[in-house]
């Protein structure tokens, strides 16, 4: 279902979605991110990259799993917290971001489904703005099989014609969500469709990094597990956990009991964000590490990106959003890093 | 949506057995579920473990299938969790989540003769497998189980295993001489060498720590096993234990998922990374 | 001015007498305008040696990188690192210097003196250029830096887009160094807490609000410690299990570990970070930024150290990094201390 919305009629529509929780980019400090919307009027849609991508709306730094509770006959009460499923909706989410959220998708289901992604991600509506001009200078998803108006994962497209968006509803959700803007999207002639496809054709030609000839990088990983590439290029990593927190794609998680009384015991189980960056990640409590080194976890990191995930799963687990190149403290160029893979020997 | 992954079943500690004192303890405990349900597991799967208030701990469940009254954990006290959890007393309630993991290979290892090499610790993973093959021993050839210890001390399961010996060949050893020892004394890889363990129609089971279970694959290659008929399982941190957290790959395998059972021929062509 | 010729053949000269392991310095990649740190084994590769207004890092963080392999080796290289190092990065040689955490002879510093420009904040640079890409960015000969967009130059005073903490420096000559490149005439700075006296003029309600809202921003990411040269404690409050586990460590004394935080990005945990990193860098921090810099959410992470910078200096007239045989100030105590905090 394509739809036309004059951008006057933006705050409008945001005031019928009454029903929803609101999300939108929004400038702090000189840094973007997905914040509640305060009010209709404060919603500005632009080509920006936020510092914590998207996904921290269906798989949020923080959650409750349950409640533990120590009884009076020494027994312990669990109470299941999951999330509530008030409806969601983010507004300028990167095509980048929706294509990274359906690979989350895929991690968190399978024959063990995570109740907690999903009763969130069931429950939000994704409205994604087609990139008119890279938000990033580092983006480079036409790379990685995406995009810049990529409409994966997403539940609307808008595409920015000037004066107005071409709105594309793409599920169910979308549609429901157009629905409640009822008069105010109007049905678009020929020639908007024209110049929206003429629009995104353009933004592809923009996207200024590129990484080419990557089909053989997941089998040319298999061997060089033991390569010294790994000890150079990691030798200015500073092990902090930007480049895999910011990642749109990355998904790995702690969990600790988080204790609010000890008599009687009673607290909460926690998930938080986690990554392979971090030298306890992996350490045994034996005191074994399997990669005691910066250079064995920034292999991990490439090697789960471009071979593991893609032997399970057939997709890289980037989308080129440039995050972990645009804020790494010391440059490491997840680009560099994967052509010199690819380059390695030759 | 179904049941939900993470949340654990309570159940119940109805005995607790200390197998070992010392500074390495290990101690065995039995649970029965509140729910008077259990859970259907198979040979070599492990379950995560809820001490409430201090965390989770993945561990291998001890006791066969064929056994219906209880679950049952043999656990070395290592860190946190595994500290409170040997502080724990019968009539305690612990959550566990599984099982999870994959499982010995049984059925094809039907009609072979199965060997288990176990050290310290690790024969609780191949505990439950010695006896789920002892209780059908019609459908494989000879079994045998060679383990050890650092001392006479550290021994696991040392009444059962005096039992077991009456059903079939034990040989123990222990690292250094000890008076009133009269069985084998060095490692469990030169046992294993000492013992002249034929390859013909055998799979051999290795399990303990990462130094031994290296030796005793080296000792099983120079008595000719094949790859392939050598077994052994792996263990690296988890978490989430349903291979979504991401710690504990090697390679594209979650060892929670994926492992933690695995024979030589497939271990050698992951990374080296456990 | 460095001019990067003299800075190339003095590389050049170490490295092809071997008296040098490796050196620490910057390179900028073909992609980006933006210095990154570089190790340099070989005299050709000093070609790659760039210095410019963006090479903020302070590459002794990877000093400390060092030691650590060099515990790992069994025969240990014992040769020093060649370190490119600015009048702050020198600061924290000496700190680690007067804590016995490096030896003199384990670093061979060539000083570069940052004369009357610093280097360039990154987020200042970007409101200038408002959204068009920057090419590269170069010291000017007035009290400028020449930036080159996709669209031509452009001349900036440095007032306008320099570092608060380049603003702010008491140190643009190197303290320490075996070979000082640049002009070496001190630049005087009138109010060297000016940053912090902003907020010290806050009411301690609006404090307490802004350093809270602040805080609430705060992934955990821990850009901050690790970028940081003096947070080289082998075991950091905030590390889940103890690094110095050994086969030989009990089940105990792991398990009674305390858990000072959780890694949940709450209130109160990240509070009680930022204020245990700020308290533990009190009187060692060497305002070099790298926190602030590092930080992807922008938390402006210098103001709290360079209070207790300020307070060091007010109670103990103890100016950070300057003399390596001095005593450290938490580590000294003299009759003259003022007593009136401890009540």
């Amino acid at each position: 279902m394509d739809k036309i919305l004059a951008k006057k009629d933006f705050p409008e529509w945001l005031k019928k979605l009454k029903a929803y929780r609101v999300y939108a980019p929004r400038k702090q400090d000189d840094v973007w991110n997905y914040e509640p919307v305060s009010g209709p009027d404060n919603v500005q849609l632009a080509d920006v990259m936020t510092a914590v991508p998207a996904k921290k709306i269906v798989f949020p730094q923080r959650e409750y799993f349950f409640e533990f509770r120590e009884t009076d006959d020494n027994g312990t009460k669990l109470t299941e917290l999951l999330p509530e499923d008030n409806p969601v909706v983010v507004f300028g989410v990167r095509p980048c971001e929706g294509k990274a959220v359906t690979l989350t998708d895929k991690v968190f289901s399978g024959e063990f489904e995570d109740p907690y992604y999903w009763k969130r991600r069931n429950a939000t509506t994704l409205v994604g703005l087609a990139c008119v001009n890279p938000p990033s200078p580092n983006c480079f998803c036409t790379s990685v099989n995406g995009s810049p108006h990529s409409k994966e994962g997403l539940d609307i497209l808008l595409t920015d014609l000037g004066e107005t968006f071409y709105a594309e509803a793409l599920t169910k959700k979308g549609e429901k969500l157009i629905h409640e803007g009822q008069k105010l999207f109007k049905d678009p002639k020929p020639e908007d469709k024209k110049k929206a496809e003429k629009i995104q054709v353009e933004a592809e030609k923009k996207v200024r990094r590129k990484l080419n000839r990557i089909e053989n990088v997941p089998l040319k990983l298999k061997g060089m597990f033991d390569s010294p590439l790994w000890d150079e290029e990691s030798m200015s990593c500073i092990r902090c956990g930007i480049c895999t927190y910011l990642c749109p794609t990355c998904h790995c998680f702690d969990m600790n009991d988080e204790v609010e009384t000890t008599t009687p015991l009673q607290g909460k189980r926690v998930r938080t964000w986690d990554t392979c960056q971090f030298p306890d990640f992996t350490m045994h409590s034996s005191g074994h590490n399997p990669r005691p080194e910066k250079s064995s976890r920034l292999r991990q990191r490439i090697n789960h990106k471009f071979q593991y995930f893609v032997e399970i799963w057939q997709n890289y687990q980037c989308t080129g959003c440039g995050r972990c190149i645009s804020l790494c403290p010391v440059g490491i160029d997840i680009i560099k890093v994967v052509e010199k893979v690819r380059d390695y020997g030759s | 949506m179904g049941h939900n992954v993470y949340l654990p079943k309570l159940a119940r500690i109805v005995e607790i057995k200390e197998e070992v004192s010392g500074v390495r303890p290990i101690k065995t405990f039995r649970t029965n579920f509140l729910d008077g349900d259990g859970f259907l597991y198979r040979c070599g799967q492990c379950a995560m473990l809820s001490v409430f208030g201090r965390g989770e701990v993945m561990i291998s469940i001890s006791s066969s299938p064929l056994v219906k009254d209880y679950l049952q954990f043999s656990v070395l006290k290592m860190g946190r969790v595994t500290s409170a959890l040997h502080d724990m007393e019968v009539g305690g309630v612990l959550g566990i989540r599984g099982p999870y993991g994959n499982s010995f290979p049984l059925d094809e290892w039907k009609g072979k003769n199965i060997i288990f090499a176990g050290g310290g610790i690790g024969l609780a993973p191949m505990w439950g497998l010695v006896h789920m093959t002892l209780g059908n021993k019609k459908d494989y050839g000879d079994l045998t189980l060679i383990y050890g210890s650092r001392t006479s001390k550290d021994i696991v399961f040392k009444e059962e295993l005096e039992e077991l010996k009456k059903r079939m060949p034990v040989h123990l050893s222990i690292d250094v001489p000890e008076p009133g020892w009269s069985e084998f004394v060095g490692f469990v890889a030169q046992n294993v060498l000492d013992k002249k363990l034929s390859p013909h129609n055998a799979i051999a089971i290795t399990c303990g720590p990462p130094i031994m279970i290296k030796t005793v694959i080296k000792a099983l290659k120079d008595l000719k096993f094949e790859d392939e008929q050598i077994y052994t399982t792996v263990e690296n941190k988890m978490k989430c234990g349903i291979g979504k957290c991401g710690r504990c790959n090697i390679g594209r395998h979650y060892v929670c998922k994926d492992g933690p059972v695995y024979s030589w021929a497939e271990l050698k062509k992951l990374p080296q990374e456990y | 001015m460095v001019n990067i010729e003299d800075l190339k053949s003095e590389a050049r000269r170490v490295l092809k007498g071997g008296k040098v392991k490796y050196i620490i310095g910057y390179e900028r990649a073909s992609e980006t305008w933006k210095a990154n740190p570089i190790f340099l084994r070989t005299p050709e590769a000093v070609d790659k040696l760039v210095w410019d207004p963006t090479c903020f890092h302070n590459l002794v963080r990877f000093v400390v990188d060092e030691k650590r392999r060099k515990a790992k080796e069994k025969q240990p290289d014992t040769r020093p690192v060649g370190i490119v190092a600015k009048g702050c990065d020198s600061r924290a040689i000496i700190v680690l210097l007067q804590e016995k955490f490096i030896e003199r002879m384990d670093v061979y510093i060539i000083g570069v003196s940052c004369e009357s420009t610093g280097v360039i904040d990154e987020r200042k640079l970007a409101k200038k250029t408002a959204g068009k890409t920057v090419r590269k960015v170069e010291f000017g000969e007035k009290q400028n830096y020449i930036v080159t967009t996709e669209d031509g130059t452009m001349d900036i005073p440095a007032a306008e887009i320099m570092a608060d903490r380049c603003l702010e420096c008491i140190a643009n000559i190197p303290v320490v160094s075996d070979h000082l490149l640049g002009d070496k005439t001190k630049r005087a700075v009138a109010r060297p807490f000016q940053s912090v006296e902003k907020l010290e003029s806050l009411s301690q309600e609006d404090k307490w609000k802004f350093w809270t809202d602040q805080m609430k921003k705060c992934i955990r990411c821990y850009a901050c410690r690790s970028a940081c040269p003096m947070c080289y404690c082998d075991e950091c409050v905030v590390d889940t299990i103890n690094f110095a586990v050994t086969a030989d460590t009990t089940a105990e004394e792991k398990a009674q570990r305390i858990k000072w935080l959780e890694k949940s990005p709450v209130d109160s945990e990240n509070i009680f970070y930022h204020l245990v990193r700020a308290i533990h860098l009190a009187g060692r921090c060497i305002d070099c930024g790298e926190c602030e810099r590092a930080c992807p959410v922008n938390i402006p992470l210098r103001m709290l150290n360079k209070k207790m910078e300020k307070e060091a200096k007010e109670l103990f007239g103890y100016d950070v990094g300057f003399d390596a045989d001095q005593p450290a100030l938490i580590s000294c105590f003299r009759d003259g201390d003022p007593e009136d905090f401890i009540r």
